[in-house]
């Protein structure tokens, strides 16, 4: 294998770097969670993330997530771009605060050593429409090419975070494709002998052409419609969690829908709102849900990293001390 | 007896464009709150780099010195009762500063006499002073956009990860967002990661050299630009200067590492605005031109570190933009495969904005409105190019480029009318109807690409106006200032004729189709303040506030005219004739605005003139009438003005000799006529009666 790094050639197959990392951040006191079963155009839509973020309580997970997103399918005919790609999703909850050294030495354990590469923070707003949510960090530069999405979450579904979350979104295939070497993604080395082509190229030409061509508009409009009402109403049952897979499920439509070119630009923002509306509100139903039990995982004293006291004031979490979801009253929400 | 001050705070990567606005108002609320302590201190030194923002104050003095002042109570008048015995407003004065009322002084002050006391202050030492004083300017710090991290309440631009603050050799203690201030600074990030603690705050400038971090700004912004055109030397070219390039990666590291870089010639087929804003906007690299300006295949990107190997990174440098660049072929070579006019129809079904449709109906009126213009401004020879255009003026946005690099609208447009075999001066319109894109920016060098983008903005302002989504005070999503103030800088700097009222009037008059309900009048009077309100924003920067204010009282329908306006009058402001001139037109205002509502017209009746100052005054103001009006046709706005300006003796002479108010109603009324006859023939110059003639006349 062609390895470019700085010393000698080493090994990177794509299930390395999956395991490298994991390794990492399990020993950092995170748990390795699994792919969410349900389709998301990015790991900040599980719920490991997505929910996790709200509320006071600690959260440190790191997970690989399949990540689909039928508009960008290119039938397997671009080195580049996917319908679905891999992310290596880590959250970290309260930011520990030294978040940042943390990602460096996973760097430095999947090979990318910061004094041989030119390892960048740039700035970079992160903004989710279809999901309330907003955070502010970087986009990780090495040699130029964007590895990282580094995010500190300020508001999620509507709600401030508080304490904030750092999410850490690794592209596995573009470090890939840098460990090895590679220009198209389909020459990545998965394991020994065996290339993202031979795995994944028929995925790509089949979902590809069921976004763009095969799907059944009509039925996925209805099908919309129907999550939403089943999300719905399993909201007025206090039954968030599986709500808000009845949103994923309505966001993924939504995309083939936007795929299909079946949604007019009049339309579009329409459909957002209502996507956005489903995770409003399974946000506050999670929220209510987690106060009910007395915010469980506040008793785990469960941290990463440094998580130096409150010198000044009270902790940003102690928000959620005077907030009460027993009344109807809406809880306090921001913008 | 005067020690360093220093403080620093260390952050983790700040956005490139907050750190030199964030060291203005370091040092502005430093240098104001040292001020009221009565610190005084030498040099000030801002200090920044993406993880840091910090300040050096050399020579702050050891103590504020002891002061001595008078603090004034309540009035004399409401301190005592009228038997004598002292308010309670009295009793508190004197008790809060410790002593009887009978001790308590009594001082004259222009609004009368009140109770005083002297107060005695003691200075304190600055070591006193200082750490809440840093605490209160780190606090006070605000940036465009701040965030919260870990369970920390305090927000800043980027988590905060160290404060030093010392004077002298002493720690000034102080906590922000749960971080104690202390004496340790960092130096570069991976060169020297370990904390380095300082003996001296005024070690600091060499500690983080030692460390590999060059603090100050333009000393950074210096060895980058140098470092950057060797290097640009080294790849057989000549750096291609870009002032905003190297600010921003100024602000991107602590240490200037260039890395020479190239991509495949072929690459150079595309359009050099392509390449240029592929290796700058996406990559932050800078270009390298031969000495003809021409692009080469090189580009020199700059690391923040000094990596081990250049080899490697250059080929991650090189590996990125080769993959932007052959997809930016991919799209040029897709896109030039439909001809650029076969593009239009598929404007139809982009959205513009909501209510006012498609951006193939925004074309249509744009060509209406554009040839409307070109007539309007006697430019009838390009009403072929102009319609031509405008008709292709938008059709880039439906190009795969465009699609990808939004930035590049306008120049892709004349890339592809070219290609599709458009007139050079069509292709050229269509890329300049964008500019000016800014305040700074340069204005269309033809008058086709003026006019298209006339039509342009003039259509957006009338539409979102009537749709009443004007700007407010905070927010402008449309950018409707810019394209105001883009109107203005097309019409004065491109001295195109133009009446803004009517201009209005067409493009509203052509968004009527789509806005059946919108109340045109109202949204036509709006947009004329709005206008108003730019023009006066524009012009005061280099004429009086109140010489702008009475030339668009007057009116700005003819926006170069009352340009012109501001510049004549501006001038004849200094003049030493100018007070009379302005104290008699003043007059004449007045007289006629008191009893005008009763007495109409402007009929003068020469056989009811009974003195010579009235009967000369006649005839002075019927000449300048006709002069005024000749030279304003002629654009002589100096010759009018001055026209106007010899009227000054005549109405002086009035005034002294005539009375106006005469007992006789039709005399009477016949004085005030040749009075507003006069005060008319100012008029249409400017409305005197904003001047303030004490503040610039000389008389």
């Amino acid at each position: 294998m062609a390895a470019l790094l700085g010393g000698p050639p080493t090994d990177v197959y794509f299930q390395d770097l999956i395991l490298t990392l994991q390794k990492h951040w399990a020993a950092q006191g995170c748990v390795l969670m699994q792919p969410y079963d349900i389709e998301v155009g990015a790991g900040t839509m599980a719920p490991a993330t997505f929910l996790r973020a709200l509320g006071p309580e600690p959260w440190n997970v790191a997970y690989v997530q399949p990540s689909r997103r039928p508009a960008d399918g290119r039938f397997g005919e671009n080195p580049n771009r996917l319908f679905q790609h891999h992310q290596f999703q880590v959250v970290l909850k309260p930011s520990p605060k030294n978040v940042q050294a943390l990602y460096l030495d996973s760097l430095r354990a999947i090979a990318i050593d910061p004094l041989a590469h030119d390892i960048r923070f740039v700035e970079d707003d992160w903004e989710s429409p279809t999901l309330g949510a907003w955070g502010l960090g970087w986009e990780v530069w090495c040699d130029g090419e964007e590895i990282t999405q580094f995010t500190y979450f300020q508001q999620c579904g509507g709600f401030e975070c508080r304490p904030v979350s750092a999410e850490l979104t690794y592209g596995l295939e573009r470090i890939c494709k840098y460990l090895q070497g590679v220009d198209s993604v389909y020459d990545l080395e998965w394991v020994r002998g065996v290339r993202y082509r031979e795995l994944f190229y028929a995925n790509e030409v089949e979902m590809s052409t069921h976004a763009f061509r095969a799907s059944d508009a009509s039925l996925l409009f209805s099908l919309f419609d129907a999550h939403e009402k089943e999300c719905q109403q399993l909201l007025r049952q206090d039954l968030p969690l599986p709500a808000y897979d009845q949103a994923l499920k309505c966001s993924h439509v939504f995309n083939l829908l936007d795929a299909r070119g079946a949604i007019s630009v009049t339309e579009r923002q329409g459909f957002i709102k209502r996507v956005r509306d489903n995770a409003r509100s399974c946000a506050e139903g999670f929220l209510r849900a987690r106060a009910r039990l007395g915010y469980p995982l506040l008793a785990t004293k469960w941290t990463v990293g440094e998580q130096p006291p409150a010198l000044e004031g009270a902790p940003a979490s102690d928000f959620w001390k005077t907030v009460s979801f027993d009344k109807k009253a809406e809880p306090p929400r921001r913008g | 007896m005067a020690d360093s001050l220093l403080l620093e705070i260390g952050t983790e990567e700040l956005p490139a464009s907050f750190v030199v606005p964030a060291l203005e108002e370091l040092q502005r609320a430093l240098e104001e709150k040292l001020a009221a302590s009565h610190l005084t201190h030498g040099a000030v030194r801002p200090l920044g780099t993406p993880r840091r923002l910090a300040i050096l104050v050399e020579a702050v003095v050891r103590r504020s010195p002891d002061l001595r002042r008078q603090v004034l109570g309540p009035p004399v008048k409401a301190s005592f009762a009228p038997d004598g015995s002292a308010t309670r407003a009295a009793e508190k004065f004197a008790q809060g500063h410790g002593r009887k009322v009978a001790d308590v002084l009594r001082v004259q002050t222009p609004k009368g006499e009140y109770l005083a006391v002297d107060v005695e202050e003691q200075g304190k030492s600055a070591e006193e002073l200082l750490p809440g004083l840093l605490s209160q300017v780190v606090h006070g710090l605000t940036f465009r956009k701040s965030m919260r991290w870990g369970d920390v309440e305090q927000s800043f631009a980027r988590p905060v990860q160290w404060l030093v603050a010392m004077y002298g050799t002493s720690v000034l203690p102080f906590v922000f967002a749960d971080v104690r201030s202390g004496r340790e600074t960092r130096g570069h990030r991976f060169l020297a990661p370990a904390p380095i603690a300082l003996p001296h705050a005024s070690d600091h400038a060499a500690a983080l050299e030692r460390s590999h971090v060059v603090a100050d700004v333009s000393v950074r912004r210096e060895r980058l630009h140098r470092a950057v055109r060797e290097a640009a030397a080294r790849a057989g070219g000549v750096l291609r200067e870009d002032e905003a390039l190297l600010d921003e990666v100024t602000q991107l590291v602590e240490l200037p590492c260039p890395v020479v870089g190239s991509f495949e010639e072929r690459h150079l087929e595309l359009p050099a605005e392509v390449l240029v804003q592929e290796m700058r906007s996406h990559q932050r690299y800078f270009s390298v031109v031969d000495g003809s300006g021409k692009l080469l295949p090189r580009f020199v990107a700059v690391s923040n570190t000094p990596v081990r190997d250049e080899a490697l990174s250059r080929r991650g440098y090189e590996k990125v933009l080769g993959a932007r660049l052959t997809d930016g072929r991919f799209f040029f070579d897709q896109d030039r495969k439909t001809p650029l006019a076969a593009r239009v129809p598929e404007l139809a079904r982009v959205v513009w904005q909501g209510q006012l449709g498609s951006y193939g109906e925004k074309v249509e009126r744009l060509r209406a409105l554009a040839g409307w213009l070109g007539r309007e401004a006697g430019l009838e020879r390009l009403l072929p190019t102009v319609d031509r255009a405008a008709l292709l003026a938008k059709a880039d946005l439906v190009t795969g480029m465009v699609g990808e690099f939004p930035e590049l609208q306008g120049v892709m447009g004349r890339e592809y009318a070219l290609d599709s075999g458009e007139a050079p001066e069509v292709a050229l319109a269509i890329a300049e109807h964008y500019l000016p894109r800014g305040p700074a920016d340069a204005l269309p060098t033809g008058d086709a690409g003026a006019l298209v983008g006339l039509a342009d903005r003039l259509d957006t302002l009338a539409g979102l106006f009537a749709l009443r989504k004007q700007p407010t005070a905070s927010t402008d999503p449309f950018g409707l200032r810019r394209a105001c103030l883009g109107v203005i800088r097309l019409v004065l700097g491109r001295g195109l004729r133009l009446h803004l009222g009517r201009a209005l009037d067409e493009a509203l008059r052509l968004l009527l189709p789509k806005l059946p309900k919108a109340d045109l009048a109202a949204a036509r009077a709006e947009l004329l303040e709005f206008f108003r309100g730019r023009l006066r924003a524009l012009w005061t920067d280099s004429a009086r506030p109140d010489v702008v204010e009475a030339v668009l009282s007057a009116g700005f329908d003819d926006l170069r005219g009352a340009e012109a306006r501001v510049q004549a009058l501006g001038a004849l402001v200094k003049t030493p004739g100018f007070l009379p001139l302005a104290e008699a037109v003043k007059r004449a205002v007045n007289i006629v605005e008191k009893q005008g509502s009763d007495i109409q017209g402007d009929g003068v009746k020469e056989a009811l003139l009974e003195l010579p100052a009235e009967r000369a005054l006649h005839a002075e103001a019927l000449a300048a009438e006709g002069r005024v009006s000749a030279a304003l046709a002629a654009e002589d706005v100096r010759g009018a003005l001055d026209a106007a300006a010899s009227l000054r003796g005549p109405v002086a002479a009035f005034f002294e000799t005539v009375r106006v108010m005469a007992d006789d109603k039709a005399v009477r009324e016949n004085r005030v006529r040749l009075l507003r006859r006069v005060a008319r023939v100012f008029a249409c110059l400017a409305d005197f009666g904003r001047i303030q003639v004490d503040a610039g006349g000389e008389p």
